[in-house]
């Protein structure tokens, strides 16, 4: 149905830089008992119209990370030392050293972020039609009637009846048609980058099969360039090109879709693909990580994943691994990936281990 | 073009929640059962205040026949009759029908004759002196909201700092204090010891050989007057609605619909506004009504600490002198201007909070 | 009975809580201070009542700590000795309101239906009825010479804010199991209501105490202030009352008179409420996001 093309989005000059580089990003809060080291050096390219995951358990630092990017962090927080370059058309700024009027600006127009379980995103005595005018008027787009068919054909977009919704209060909409808006109005200015945080986290499962089908439509169709903020690995591996598990606010691995799936090399996060159940698979018994995720403001010495790891050895505990090409595109920070790989030699994953909302993958696999 | 959706405001949205006969969406309508209930109200107290008269110890009525007859030398009938006329009541007639004749009475406004300055309908002393205590009360409370929620909205966003602190212990302080309290303080310290303001021309609510019209001559006069009864009403309560307003703000500052708001770009200005202030706000007015109740009932004996001649001065006056039509006739305009006050501050509510149902 | 049990025990812990937090600790302290001032204060200060006309409004000094008043008499002597009365009426009152509140408050939240409605019903159009107004009012047919039934009467018109709080606070409690197993084990209303959900309100009822304490304070000083009600011993109500009818207000020299009295009922307000400020707080950590 020709509702569900977006044809207004302009492309954007192709310029072969990527839109949106992080480099040796470190977040820091300081509380009563110390410093919380939240993000410590994460180094990450973002390539045009690519998807990427960052995939933790919570305390990783990835909705850190994810907020560092716009800036909306407490004040509490420092984001240094690093740079976040931000590149569109001849445009290329370090957005931590953008003026808060030009950070005000950057958001939702540059890079709209969408946070998770929309059921509080919206101001409860304003209209949604209210929400999105004063959004476009903070950016300098005045022209109502404008505002107003841009507005229409994304709601016709997410599948909600714009009648219903533009005029309705918030808490006069579900949770999912909650989500559905915000997911519309992030794409009211036309951003270059999406984040989403926990996109379908709270959810129930129809209207996450739903938001997932319009991410995919916005990836394919659009090619927006967008970053997923989950602990959800069926989400990393239904709409991620790319994957970076994220552990003790650093990236532990980074790679391809089917290498992070297929071909894990990080112990981390061979034991989180391991602890998810699958639909194919017998009752066989769940993998799950021992202990916790570590202290952020007393961390433990060398690889902060060593005292929950399998495969640690001494120079775990000593040394704390770099990322090192494990692979084609595909990186690890572990001193012992190559065991990883001898290991999964020996246990290979289950067929289906992933890819529990999309069977296709597991008819694929098992022929 | 598809939609018919250019910006009308309405009230939330018609259609959901409809129910089915147009009589029953009348009574449950949100204004309408606010009205009614107002209603009730003064029906129960106008009732109560009929009982009052006649079945305390003491009855006054028979006490004012007594004191007739002692007095003027007066027979038991006629001072009956007297009695009957200023009470506006029938002492003959049963019980159930004088009710009946009150409250009869009450609907045509006939709230009887005042005992000490006779020929003079309770109604005209109200009338008389009820714009006055409206002015000043209106005045404090306004001013006392409108501040108290602006100095709370700047204490939460500088939480922990000097403005926040030094505000917190002013309001706490200055809200134990009892208002009458605060009227003599100012009486002493501004007037008398520091003699920063005029006290004793102060006093009344017009200066001698002003007339009251509508120019801005007058008002001056009269916010001379009433500076006083005004200052006392800001500052006893001024202090709840700025800790209320610092509690509530800061709750909303933590909410996700303004990292939201943030996260597209608004303004601070319009964040601070429609955003964190309009939310923030909203829970105060539930608190609304009953300041109004407290002021009001307040008036009572601010006027009378000021010599402000207000409704509630006379109140006391027609107290002292055991003026009953007068005291039951104030005192049932009083109760009813908060019943009122109350039933604006709901329908206020109930305009602003989207939330409520309104059909 | 366990209920007055339950009170001093709760005492206990409310007493632990409050050193939580610091101006609430002052504001205890400074509260148990001014009740041993004006408690046991009078047995050891005698109350200056002769005239001396050669030391009429003297500042404070060594021998006079708080200056003299228009007959010369000693200030300090008047506050100390001024206190107790004012304490005995709100102790009264406040009991006796706090007693009704929790009593039919408790009982109606856990009752329900009809009742319920009835009894709040009733409550609220109280609670409209502004409450100074009603007082003189009725003060003007009743007369209130004697201290406890000053005491009485405020207390029997002073609880219906107090039993709405009570009765929420009661609504939230219902639905918590030990109620539901009460129910189950069919004890009956009465016992429900005093041996399971009263004891476990204690604190909030401490709290309602204090706070009707404040309350009746405020509504006795203002009666007297407005000599609505003959009271003959010296307090601080009298004090200031005598010193507005007099027209000591607007005497510069006058000023020890006023103030003192002023101050001591300013302090006795402050210190309650900050006490009981804090012990809200550290009662129900969610109200310090409210105040």
């Amino acid at each position: 149905m020709a509702q569900n093309q977006l044809d207004w989005k302009t492309e954007d000059k192709p310029t072969g830089k990527p839109p949106l580089s992080l480099d040796n990003v470190h977040v820091g809060y300081a509380t009563r008992r110390g410093k919380v080291q939240a993000v410590r050096g994460v180094t990450v390219d973002l390539r045009a119209g690519e998807s990427l995951a960052l995939i933790g358990e919570s305390g990783s630092g990835k909705s850190t990370l994810g907020l560092a990017i716009v800036r909306l962090l407490p004040e509490t927080a420092q984001v240094s030392p690093g740079v976040i370059t931000y590149r569109r058309d001849e445009r290329e700024v370090d957005v931590l050293r953008l003026t808060p009027n030009e950070m005000r600006e950057f958001r939702w127009s540059d890079c709209a972020m969408v946070f998770q379980a929309a059921l509080n995103a919206f101001n409860p005595v304003l209209t949604v039609w209210n929400q999105t005018f004063d959004t476009a008027k903070a950016h300098g787009w005045h022209d109502k009637q404008a505002v107003l068919a841009r507005l229409v054909e994304l709601l016709q977009f997410v599948q909600l009846d714009p009648k219903r919704v533009i005029d309705a209060y918030p808490h006069e909409l579900s949770g999912g048609m909650r989500q559905r808006v915000l997911l519309a109005l992030s794409l009211l200015l036309n951003p270059q980058v999406l984040i989403l945080d926990e996109p379908t986290t709270a959810l129930d499962i129809i209207t996450q099969r739903t938001i997932i089908k319009l991410l995919r439509q916005l990836k394919e169709d659009q090619h927006f360039t967008m970053i997923f903020i989950s602990h959800d690995l069926a989400i990393a591996a239904e709409l991620a090109d790319r994957v970076a598990t994220m552990y003790a606010g650093r990236i532990v691995e980074l790679g391809t879709s089917d290498d992070i799936f297929y071909r894990p090399r990080h112990p981390y996060t061979l034991g989180l693909i391991r602890a998810v159940p699958t639909v194919s698979g017998g009752f066989e018994q769940l993998f799950s990580i021992p202990g916790s995720p570590p202290d952020l403001i007393n961390l433990p010495s060398g690889c902060k994943f060593h005292e929950r790891c399998s495969f640690a050895t001494d120079r775990c505990i000593q040394e704390e691994p770099e990322l090192e090409t494990v692979g084609l595109n595909h990186a690890a920070a572990c001193w012992n990936w190559r065991a990883v790989a001898e290991e999964l030699k020996l246990n290979p994953l289950h067929r289906g281990a992933l890819n529990v909302l999309d069977p296709s993958i597991i008819l694929a696999e098992a022929a | 073009m598809t939609t018919t959706a250019t910006v009308p405001e309405s009230l939330g949205s018609e259609q959901f929640n409809r129910s089915p006969n147009i009589l029953s969406r009348f009574a449950q309508n949100f204004y309408v059962r606010r009205l009614g209930k107002a209603l009730f109200t003064i029906w129960v107290v106008s009732t109560i205040i009929f009982f009052l008269i006649r079945l305390l110890p003491g009855n006054p009525v028979e006490q004012y026949i007594a004191r007739l007859i002692e007095t003027q030398g007066m027979d038991y009938e006629n001072a009956r009759t007297q009695a009957a006329a200023l009470f506006a009541i029938n002492l003959d007639a049963p019980l159930w029908q004088q009710y009946g004749d009150y409250l009869w009475n009450l609907l045509h406004l006939n709230l009887g004759v005042s005992i000490t300055s006779p020929g003079t309908p309770v109604t005209a002393i109200v009338a008389r002196f009820l714009p006055w205590t409206i002015f000043s009360v209106g005045i404090g409370l306004i001013f006392s909201f409108t501040f108290g929620i602006l100095l709370g909205l700047m204490m939460a966003y500088r939480r922990e700092g000097f403005l926040d602190h030094s505000l917190t212990i002013f309001a706490s302080v200055v809200s134990s204090i009892p208002n009458y309290l605060i009227g003599i303080l100012l009486v002493v310290w501004l007037g008398v010891q520091w003699k920063i303001l005029p006290i004793a021309q102060m006093r009344g609510t017009m200066s001698p050989g002003v007339t009251p019209s509508f120019s801005l001559a007058f008002l001056g006069d009269a916010l001379f007057h009433a500076f006083l009864p005004i200052t006392t009403y800001v500052l006893t309560t001024i202090g709840t609605w700025m800790l209320s307003m610092k509690g509530s703000t800061v709750g909303t500052l933590g909410e996700d619909f303004v990292t939201v708001a943030r996260a597209r770009g608004l303004t601070d200005w319009r964040i601070t506004t429609a955003y964190v202030g309009r939310n923030a706000a909203l829970p105060l007015f539930t608190q609304l009504a009953i300041a109004i109740g407290f002021v009001v009932g307040g008036s009572f004996l601010i006027e009378t600490l000021f010599l402000y001649q207000g409704i509630g001065y006379q109140l006391n006056v027609a107290i002292s002198q055991r003026d009953y039509p007068v005291m039951q006739g104030i005192f049932l305009v009083i109760t009813m201007s908060v019943i009122l006050a109350n039933l604006l501050a709901d329908f206020l509510y109930g305009w602003l909070d989207p939330r409520i149902k309104v059909g | 009975m366990g209920v007055i049990r339950g009170f001093f025990r709760s005492l206990s812990t409310t007493l632990k809580l409050m050193t939580y937090n610091k101006a609430g600790f002052i504001g205890f302290l400074a509260t148990c201070f001014i009740l041993i001032v004006c408690l046991i204060g009078p047995f050891f200060i005698p109350l200056d009542s002769k005239t001396k006309l050669d030391q009429i409004y003297q500042p404070p000094s060594a021998e006079h700590w708080f200056g003299t008043d228009h007959q010369g008499r000693d200030i300090f002597s008047q506050i100390v000795h001024g206190g107790k009365d004012v304490i005995y009426v709100a102790v009264v009152a406040a009991f006796l309101s706090t007693a009704i509140a929790v009593t039919f408050g408790t009982m109606t939240a856990f009752v329900g239906g009809k009742i319920d409605g009835a009894i709040m019903g009733f409550t609220d159009i109280f609670l409209t009825i502004p409450q100074f107004p009603l007082l003189a009012v009725l003060a003007a047919f009743i007369t209130l010479d004697n201290l406890t039934y000053l005491g009485i009467f405020l207390g029997l018109l002073g609880w219906a804010a107090l039993l709405r709080a009570v009765r929420a606070q009661a609504l939230s409690l219902k639905e918590r199991d030990f109620v539901e197993a009460a129910r189950a084990l069919d004890l009956g209303t009465l016992h429900i209501v005093f041996r399971e959900l009263v004891p476990n309100m204690m604190t909030y009822i401490v709290i309602s105490f204090t706070l009707a304490l404040t309350a009746a304070v405020y509504t006795q000083v203002g009666l007297v202030l407005l000599g609505l009600v003959p009271v003959s011993s010296s307090n601080w109500g009298v004090m200031i009352s005598m010193a507005w009818t007099q027209g000591a207000i607007f005497f510069r020299d006058a000023m020890w008179r006023i103030m003192m009295p002023i101050l001591a009922i300013a302090l006795f307000q402050l210190s309650v409420i900050t006490m009981t400020r804090s012990l809200e707080l550290a009662f129900n950590p969610r109200l310090r996001t409210m105040v």
